[in-house]
C-alpha cells in the first residue's frame, strides 16, 4: 500500500462509517414505514415505494419546497448583490480597511439559532429595538412574526445579516488580486469607474464571485435554524421551509421513513451543486 | 479630476460604511447592551440606554436547576474533542490527497466534498437511527460523531489545499538527507503549514460550537450544548429575554475572537481552497 493511501486510511474509514453507510441506510429508510415510539425501539416495516407516492402528491411538501425556493432566491439574491457592492465599496476605502472588514465579518461568527433568537426578540411587538424603531416612523406598526409577509421579510434579513459578510470577504479577496496596474492602465485610457468595473474587474472576479455564490448556495440548503428559532415555520407556515419540514414529520409526527424520502430530494440537490463545484475547482486548476 | 467631487464622493463612501456598519453591530451590541440589564429595563417599551447595569443575568445562569456550567462543559468537550479529531486526521488525509497520484483520485475528492455539502435535516435521520440502536443519544459521542460528519470532509479538502501550496523542493531535500516520508510529513510539511493547521482547527470548533440541530435531537440532560440552552430559555410561559442575551453573548463572543485571529486565512478556508486571501 503506498505511503499515501496510508496517510488516508483512517481518515477515509471514519468517513465511510458516517457518510456512506447513512447514505444507503437513508435510502432503505425511504422504503419503509419508521415510527418513533417513545424512542425505545425502531421496527422498520417495508412498504416499497408507498413514501415516494406519498411525497409528489403530498401538497405539505410541494408548499414547503415552494417557501424553499422563494427563500433561496430572496436570501442568496440579496446575499450576492449586497455582498457584492459592500466590498466593491470597502475595496475603494483609503484608511480604515482592516477594521471595517473585521467589524463586518462578525456575523457570521454568531451562532444561526443565537441570530434566529436575536431577531425574534429585536422584532418583538412591545419591547423589541427594531420593532419599536419601525412603528416610531410608521414604517410598520404591526406584529411583525405575526404576518405572513412580514415574518417571511424579517426571517430573509436576518439570515441576510448573517451570511452577506462572507460573500464580502469572499469578493475582496477577488478585488485584491485584480493587478493595480491592470486598473491603472484602464484608468490611463480613459475608462470611468463604472466601465472599469464592468470591462475589466467584472471579468477578472467572476470566477471568485461564481465560487462564492455556490459556496452560499450550498449553506443554504444545509442550515435552517435561524428560521426554526425566530418563527419555527410560522405564522400559519408561511415560512415553513422544507428542512423544517422534514424536522417536523420526523420528530414531531414521528415518521422516520416518509422524512427519508424528503431528505433524499435535498441530498440529491446539494450533491448536484456539489458538482457544479467541484468542476470550477478543477478549472482553476485546484485539483486533478 | 475635480477635488471637490473626488472630495464629495469620499465623504458619500465613508457615510455608505459607517450606515453598514451600523446595520452589522446593532443587533450585536443590543444583544450584549441588553443582557446588562435587570428584568425590567429589558422589557422596557421604550429602548433604553441609560440604565443601572447588573451581572444578574449572567450570574443567574449559573444558579438553580439548570445550571449553566454543565452546558459550557458539553459544548466544550463535544466541539473541541470533534476538533482535534478531524484536525489530526484531516491533516493526514490532506496531505496524502495532495501528494497522490493515484487512479481515482478526483472521484474520491468530490466523495469527500460532498460528505462536507449534505443537508444536515437528511443526515440526522440515519444518524438517529444509528444512535438510538448504539445507546449513544445523550452521550457527548453522538455529538461528536456527528460534528465529524461534517468537520472531518472540511479538514481533509482545507488541508489538501494547504498542502497542495508547498513548494515541493523542501520535502525532497529532507528526503535526500535520508528522512522518510513520515519525518518528512511531521518536520517540514506540518510547521510550513501551521497557520493552514490553526485555521482549519478554528473553522472546525465554530462550526461545531454553533450547531444546534445535531445538538437538539441527539443531547439530552448530559449533553445538551449551549445552543440548546438558549432555546430552552423559551418556554411556554414566556421568555427570559435577559438571561437569553447573556447565554447569545457567552455563545458567540468566543466564536468572533477566534474567528477574526485568523482573518487573514478565512478565505481560503471559507470557500475549502478555491480562493487564496490577501
Amino acid at each position: 500500500m503506498s505511503f499515501e493511501l496510508k496517510m488516508m486510511l483512517p481518515a477515509l474509514i471514519v468517513l465511510a462509517a458516517i457518510s456512506i453507510v447513512p447514505f444507503f441506510y437513508l435510502i432503505y429508510m425511504t422504503l419503509n414505514k419508521i415510527s418513533l415510539v417513545g424512542g425505545t425501539g425502531i421496527s422498520p416495516q417495508w412498504i416499497g415505494l408507498r413514501n415516494w407516492a406519498r411525497m409528489f402528491t403530498d401538497p405539505d411538501v410541494g408548499a414547503g419546497w415552494i417557501t424553499m425556493v422563494i427563500f433561496f432566491v430572496a436570501t442568496v439574491g440579496l446575499e450576492m448583490l449586497l455582498g457584492i457592492g459592500i466590498a466593491l465599496l470597502v475595496h475603494e476605502m483609503v484608511w480604515g480597511r482592516n477594521v471595517t472588514l473585521s467589524i463586518l465579518l462578525i456575523p457570521m461568527f454568531v451562532a444561526p439559532v443565537i441570530v434566529g433568537l436575536l431577531g425574534r426578540f429585536l422584532v418583538n411587538p412591545t419591547y423589541g429595538m427594531y420593532a419599536w424603531v419601525l412603528r416610531t416612523t410608521h414604517i410598520f406598526t404591526g406584529n411583525i412574526l405575526g404576518g405572513h409577509v412580514s415574518a417571511f421579510v424579517a426571517v430573509v434579513l436576518m439570515d441576510v445579516w448573517e451570511w452577506t459578510p462572507l460573500i464580502v470577504l469572499i469578493t475582496l479577496a477577488g478585488l485584491v488580486s485584480v493587478p493595480d496596474q491592470v486598473i491603472e492602465a484602464g484608468r490611463v485610457d480613459g475608462a470611468g469607474y463604472w466601465q472599469r468595473l464592468r470591462h475589466i474587474v467584472g471579468p477578472s472576479i467572476s470566477g471568485i464571485v461564481l465560487v462564492a455564490l455556490l459556496i452560499r448556495a450550498m449553506d443554504a440548503l444545509r442550515y435552517f435554524d435561524v428560521i426554526w428559532q425566530s418563527t419555527a415555520g410560522g405564522p400559519a407556515n408561511a415560512t415553513k421551509i422544507i428542512p423544517l419540514r422534514l424536522y417536523e414529520v420526523a420528530f414531531q409526527f414521528l415518521d422516520l421513513g416518509y422524512a427519508a424520502t424528503i431528505g433524499i430530494v435535498m441530498l440529491a440537490l446539494s450533491i448536484a451543486l456539489a458538482t457544479l463545484f467541484t468542476g470550477i475547482l478543477r478549472r482553476r486548476g485546484l485539483i486533478g | 479630476m475635480n477635488s471637490a467631487a473626488n472630495r464629495g464622493r469620499r465623504i458619500a463612501l465613508y457615510v455608505a460604511i459607517v450606515i453598514i456598519l451600523l446595520w452589522t453591530v446593532v443587533p450585536v451590541a443590543w444583544m450584549a447592551i441588553s443582557s446588562l440589564k435587570n428584568p425590567a429595563d429589558v422589557l422596557s417599551r421604550t429602548p433604553l440606554l441609560n440604565f443601572a447595569p447588573t451581572i444578574s443575568n449572567y450570574s443567574g445562569l449559573f444558579t438553580g436547576g439548570n445550571n449553566l456550567l454543565s452546558y459550557i462543559r458539553s459544548s466544550v468537550l463535544t466541539a473541541g474533542i470533534s476538533t482535534i479529531l478531524a484536525t489530526a486526521l484531516g491533516s493526514l488525509a490532506g496531505y496524502g490527497l495532495a501528494r497522490s497520484n493515484m487512479r481515482g483520485k478526483r472521484h474520491l475528492a468530490f466523495w469527500i466534498i460532498t460528505t462536507r455539502m449534505v443537508p444536515i435535516a437528511a443526515v440526522i435521520l440515519p444518524l438517529y437511527i444509528g444512535f438510538t440502536y448504539l445507546h449513544l443519544i445523550n452521550s457527548i459521542w453522538a455529538l461528536i460523531v456527528a460534528y465529524l460528519s461534517f468537520n472531518l470532509p472540511f479538514a481533509i479538502w482545507i488541508m489538501n489545499a494547504f498542502f497542495a501550496d508547498l513548494p515541493p523542493g523542501l520535502e525532497e531535500a529532507a528526503r535526500v538527507d535520508g528522512a522518510s516520508r513520515m519525518q518528512t510529513f511531521y518536520r517540514i510539511a506540518v510547521p510550513l503549514t501551521a497557520p493552514g493547521i490553526v485555521t482549519t482547527a478554528i473553522l472546525c470548533l465554530v462550526f461545531s460550537w454553533n450547531d444546534y440541530a445535531f445538538a437538539v435531537t441527539f443531547s439530552g440532560p448530559g449533553s445538551a450544548t449551549l445552543p440548546v440552552a438558549a432555546s430552552q430559555l423559551i418556554t411556554q410561559t414566556g421568555v427570559n429575554w435577559g438571561q437569553l442575551t447573556a447565554i447569545g453573548t457567552v455563545v458567540a463572543l468566543p466564536m468572533v475572537i477566534i474567528g477574526l485571529a485568523v482573518r487573514k486565512y478565512l478565505v481560503r478556508g471559507l470557500t475549502l481552497g478555491a480562493v487564496t486571501g490577501e
